[in-house]
């Protein structure tokens, strides 16, 4: 199920393949830290923005097979061996693609979530570990049901990216930073994004503002990154 | 009472010690500015001369005395806390 307008066709790829640089760009970089430091929390931070990063680069594979003929014929090709002369086996792999790009989104809103808790050694705690095994089940089970509705991924992803903003927020109060201040307007406008696109089923054009929404997000979080950095 | 620092806050205020001495410190000193038990600064100075980011100099001030042992920063040591900076910047800024 695509939700895209004909006019905006292959914008929205540009758009998630700069949502990718920038997630790519944090998640190399706070390995980097982790290398330095040996610390866990670097390590789960790398591994969020990764899965981010995984989910739209398969958000922009997919779309690429649905909107140009050349990638779809090429796709064809690649996957008849796989999928059968009949291709019987396509709808299934179809939804593993969708489940993959859920699952791997709102795994990573997920641990950003826990991750900006800041509350030191949490990862090593066994009941924080048991907490995020029954989130990670949930997100899971919410990823295999959107298949059938897409409006339930996005208004999850919604939810988690509330938390995290809230976390944001929380940190930006206790120290004043403006760089956490930035990236709680960046975490804002993905969000703002995802409320877009929970009601694209009623509204296809929030699929444009959607998109805008959450590029203006990885642009604002790729502006922070870049004057840390700098 | 301020909480635990980190690894990362360690290597930064050991690195820092000895750039705000000019860059050459003496271990005693070094214990005492960076806050740390004489066993951890030394597992941690192990580490440092291990990555270059410092080494250890003999000073020889009286002819008949034994010489002093100096820390002292590289320039890679000089480069990695600049890098350090931009590390703690982040981690700041991401809450982490």
């Amino acid at each position: 199920m695509v939700f895209t307008l004909d006019w905006f066709n292959g914008l929205d790829l540009v758009f998630e393949a700069i949502g990718f640089l920038v997630a790519m760009l944090i998640a190399a970089y706070s390995w980097r830290v982790y290398q330095v430091s040996m610390e866990s929390r670097f390590k789960y931070f790398s591994l969020a923005f990764l899965l981010v990063s995984l989910s739209l680069l398969i958000k922009v594979i997919t779309s690429s097979a649905v909107y140009f003929t050349e990638v779809r014929l090429l796709a064809d090709a690649i996957a008849r061996p796989v999928f059968g002369p009949e291709r019987q086996f396509s709808l299934l792999f179809y939804n593993a693609g969708f489940f993959l790009e859920m699952a791997s989104l709102l795994g990573g809103w997920l641990l950003i979530f826990f991750i900006s808790q800041r509350s030191r050694g949490r990862l090593r705690k066994y009941y924080e570990l048991s907490q995020m095994a029954l989130f990670v089940y949930l997100v899971l089970l919410i990823s295999w049901i959107a298949n059938f509705n897409k409006t339930w991924f996005y208004l999850t992803g919604a939810v988690l990216l509330s938390l995290v903003v809230l976390n944001y927020y929380k940190n930006y109060l206790n120290n004043g930073n403006k760089n956490t201040s930035q990236i709680m307007v960046a975490f804002l406008l993905v969000l703002l994004g995802h409320l877009a696109f929970v009601f694209l089923e009623w509204v296809p054009g929030l699929y444009a503002v959607g998109q805008v929404l959450q590029l203006a997000g990885f642009i604002t979080l790729l502006y922070t990154y870049m004057r840390i950095i700098r | 009472m301020g909480s635990r620092r980190s690894r990362l806050e360690l290597i930064f205020d050991i690195l820092l010690a000895i750039q705000n001495k000019g860059g050459r410190i003496k271990p005693t000193h070094l214990m005492y500015k960076s806050n740390l038990s004489h066993k951890l600064l030394n597992s941690y100075l192990e580490e440092l001369i291990g990555k270059e980011l410092v080494l250890i100099q003999e000073e020889q001030v009286k002819k008949k005395q034994a010489p002093n042992k100096m820390v002292v920063i590289t320039e890679k040591g000089l480069g990695f806390l600049a890098e350090f900076r931009r590390m703690r910047e982040f981690t700041d800024a991401f809450g982490l």
